[in-house]
């Protein structure tokens, strides 16, 4: 059986597990067999007829290749590591991007695995200890979070090396193993506490809805890092509140300070030791309640009563905006798949939460004066409510019971464009348009009635985008690709797909300036959409 | 009672509920070595229940469960001598035959080689030798069963957990199975199984267990069980004690459903 480099270098700690009663060989077996798994993209329904051939990949892609994305995001922090202001400031920065970063990949990627239930009846029914099989969960975890934070803190790592020396260089590295464990366990325990209060279907969708809230907060507690320090002087003057004890990642600021310094104040010091004590408190924590962890898990299997039928609105819905049959069907059948299929949510519901604040977050950016906001034209920043489209269109196709998807080739349908249209009207019309008008709404109120047809403009432009992501990334269809998790092959696609947004929204800026400008395009971009969505949807699976 | 050594499972009174449903509502049970058990039951009468309990699947029950004399609560070291199919074919898809069971047979602590060895003339026996370095992604029904049922024995346990070992095997599989459970009782091994195939249910127990609404409604050999009972099979016996025998009516309105349309 394939042995693997980050088990090896896991032996030389095997007599601290032993230490804790812990079998190391069965739990490296565990790990092992899970990194395995995890190496392996299951093949889809459609092309497993023909035999795969055995043992062909590397040791998965996420730990010989650093993730590229993460790689790219990195950059980021860069400059945070040459601005002339204190340690504590800059690196409170550093270490909120990081630890968002981090923590969202956490919730979106391995929750499924913390959640996994088939460890019970394939590893709990055998003779061993709950807390092995805990421990080698949490290896697993630990593997895939600390090869991302590679490729998150690498190049920001080897940087501060240069600039400010060993002494920096071993404190942000000590620093970003502690981060991680606090963001592992702090996750744990957040699940831990839902389990222990909620059952069944419920406790799912507290979960999701606990993920949303999550990165929600972990966005706007960015922004506040930002807010916390004076920037109207250059060298930013940090000005301690009581609320700031909550802020995580100013705790793993205040060691640089301290130590390089020498500024002793109690800030620095209350904060820094909370940044060593928290996290490994929380390990003892966790080791303490995972059995507890385990046991709640049986209650994931618990399937609760039967939900009320669903209301006719859905049936209404798809007879006003769907035009066949078969997108009709589809348009319901996506309805009522997205509505129940859990790592569908878990994947993009948070995603949908970003789309509800960036606009503010942005416009709020954008302008330091809040006053004059309503005359401006900051409502651009609306464009940004589309980022999360990608993403929609892109998760569409996949499912946990992707096996399902042998139904489109025995039944009788013969085109895949009212598939797709009818799976994307319903996606757009589920998730797109509540938040949408939700929006515009709010910014009717901030910027007046006249931005009325710049918000029909924006719509036209997210349908066009719609049909520009589709024709992106690669086509399935719905539901019918299985998850793979840790990796997301298609996650670079994205960025360069973002920035095609961006032009949209910079042509629709433009045209404000030209008279009747915005009438013309919202003319020009209508025609685009009919001509796009009638032909693009029309590809050979 | 001086029978506890014979005994190799004591339930005493064991209840368990989710939420406000009751799953098992006092079983009282003791097996001896070397017994086959056909443990049947409508769906949803708590079959699967019992089994999880016995193997610390499943928590929150109240009662005794004993086995091999010993209190299970919050033990490990008893799965040792135990082989458990679980009743959904839980198993991990993307490890080859050869992986997922020397994986197994080294959680119960046996060698991985001798494992190897022995999983592969299982396999062989079996008939499926040929896909033991195959993804089990790519299996059927019946292949992955074959690989659960293996993956049961390979540490040669005195008991064995059988949830619904039948399901997805063919005609002659079956008939292998039948011979293998036979053989293993007559080794003095205990043999605690359930199935919707009732036919082979009355052939190969020596003792039935029926439960339904989590209470048993009938307990002992098929021979006992059909005194109590007009009914000449035991597919009959138990249409009788479950109190079913509305399947006539049901099937006409079910036909007559299809063709309304």
């Amino acid at each position: 059986m394939k042995d693997f480099r980050v088990l090896k270098f896991l032996d030389k700690f095997s007599s601290i597990f032993e230490k804790f009663g812990i079998d190391y060989k069965v739990m490296r077996k565990i790990v092992q067999i899970k990194l395995i798994m995890d190496s392996r993209r299951v093949p889809t329904v459609f092309n497993n007829r023909s035999r795969r051939k055995e043992n062909t990949e590397g040791e998965g892609s996420v730990f010989s290749k650093p993730s590229l994305v993460y790689v790219f995001i990195s950059l980021i922090m860069l400059p945070f590591l040459f601005i002339k202001a204190n340690y504590d400031f800059c690196m409170s920065f550093v270490f909120g991007i990081a630890m968002f970063m981090i923590m969202t990949t956490l919730i979106a990627d391995f929750s499924s695995v913390l959640l996994d239930l088939r460890d019970r009846n394939i590893i709990s029914s055998k003779p061993i200890e709950s807390k092995i099989l805990s421990m080698a969960k949490i290896i697993h975890i630990c593997i895939y979070i600390f090869s991302i934070t590679m490729s998150l803190t690498g190049i920001p790592l080897v940087v501060s090396l240069f600039r400010h020396g060993v002494i920096f260089f071993i404190i942000f590295l000590l620093e970003i193993i502690l981060m991680d464990l606090l963001v592992i366990m702090m996750t744990a325990l957040l699940y831990l506490v839902i389990l222990k209060f909620f059952d069944g279907e419920k406790l799912k969708d507290i979960i999701n809805y606990v993920q949303i809230i999550l990165t929600i907060t972990l966005t706007i507690g960015y922004q506040l890092i930002g807010r916390m320090f004076d920037f109207t002087s250059l060298s930013a003057v940090f000005v301690p509140k009581w609320w700031e004890y909550f802020i995580i990642p100013v705790w793993f600021g205040a060691p640089f300070e301290l130590i390089l310094n020498g500024n002793h104040n109690i800030y620095n010091i209350v904060f820094s030791i909370l940044a060593v004590i928290i996290p490994i408190i929380s390990i003892i924590l966790y080791l303490k309640l995972m059995p507890t962890f385990e046991r709640s898990l049986q209650k994931l299997d618990n399937n609760g009563e039967d939900k009320k039928s669903k209301s006719k609105f859905t049936d209404k819905l798809a007879n006003v905006v769907c035009f066949t049959k078969t997108e009709k069907i589809f348009f319901k059948f996506t309805s009522d798949m997205i509505k129940n299929e859990r790592d569908f949510k878990l994947k993009v519901y948070p995603s949908l939460g970003m789309s509800i604040i960036f606009p503010f977050i942005f416009m709020m950016n954008g302008n330091r004066n809040f006053s004059n906001i309503g005359s401006g034209k900051s409502y651009i920043n609306l464009y940004f409510c589309a980022l999360m489209l990608p993403m929609v269109i892109m998760m569409v196709k996949y499912s946990k019971n992707y096996k399902g998807a042998w139904i489109y080739k025995v039944s009788p349908l013969k085109n895949t464009s009212d598939i797709y249209k009818g799976t994307f009207k319903s996606v757009i019309l589920n998730l797109i348009v509540p938040i949408f008008i939700l929006e515009c709404i709010i910014f009717l109120f901030i910027f007046g009635i006249r931005i009325f047809p710049d918000l029909i403009l924006i719509f036209l432009n997210m349908m066009l985008y719609t049909v520009i992501c589709f024709k992106a990334f690669k086509r399935a269809l719905p539901f019918s690709v299985p998850y793979a998790t840790g990796k997301q092959s298609e996650g670079l696609v994205i960025i360069p797909i973002m920035m095609l947004l961006g032009v949209l929204a910079l042509i629709h800026f433009l045209a404000t300036f030209v008279t009747f400008g915005v009438y013309i395009y919202i003319l020009v971009v209508f025609i685009i959409d009919v001509i796009a969505w009638k032909f693009a949807f029309s590809v050979k699976i | 009672m001086g029978n506890d050594i014979e005994n190799i499972i004591t339930i005493k009174d064991l209840r368990m509920d989710y939420g406000e449903k009751d799953i098992l509502r006092g079983i009282n049970l003791n097996i001896g070595k070397g017994q086959i058990i056909g443990y049947i039951g409508p769906n949803g009468a708590g079959k699967s229940t019992t089994v999880k309990i016995m193997l610390g699947l499943v928590e929150g029950f109240t009662g005794e469960v004993k086995i091999l004399g010993q209190d299970i609560n919050g033990q490990a070291e008893y799965k040792r001598k135990i082989g458990y199919v679980p009743e959904v074919a839980d198993i991990y898809e993307s490890l080859t035959a050869e992986e997922y069971l020397t994986f197994v047979a080294e959680l119960y602590g046996v060698d991985s080689k001798a494992a190897d060895k022995k999983a592969r003339k299982l396999m062989s026996m079996f008939g499926i030798e040929n896909v033991y370095n195959s993804r089990m992604t790519s299996y059927s029904k019946g292949m992955k069963q074959k690989v659960l049922i293996i993956s049961s024995l390979l540490h040669n346990p005195d008991i064995l957990f059988w949830d619904e070992p039948l399901s997805g095997l063919d005609a002659n599989s079956v008939m292998i199975v039948k011979e293998i459970l036979s053989e293993l009782a007559s080794q003095g091994k205990t043999i605690f199984y359930s199935s919707h195939i009732m036919d082979v249910v009355e052939k190969i127990s020596n003792r039935i267990i029926l439960i339904k609404d989590g209470q048993i409604i009938a307990d002992g050999s098929f021979e006992k069980l059909k005194e109590n009972s007009k009914e000449g099979s035991l597919e009959g016996v138990f249409n009788d004690l479950t109190g079913f025998n509305g399947q006539k009516d049901i099937a006409k309105d079910f036909v007559s459903t299809i063709e309304e349309v």
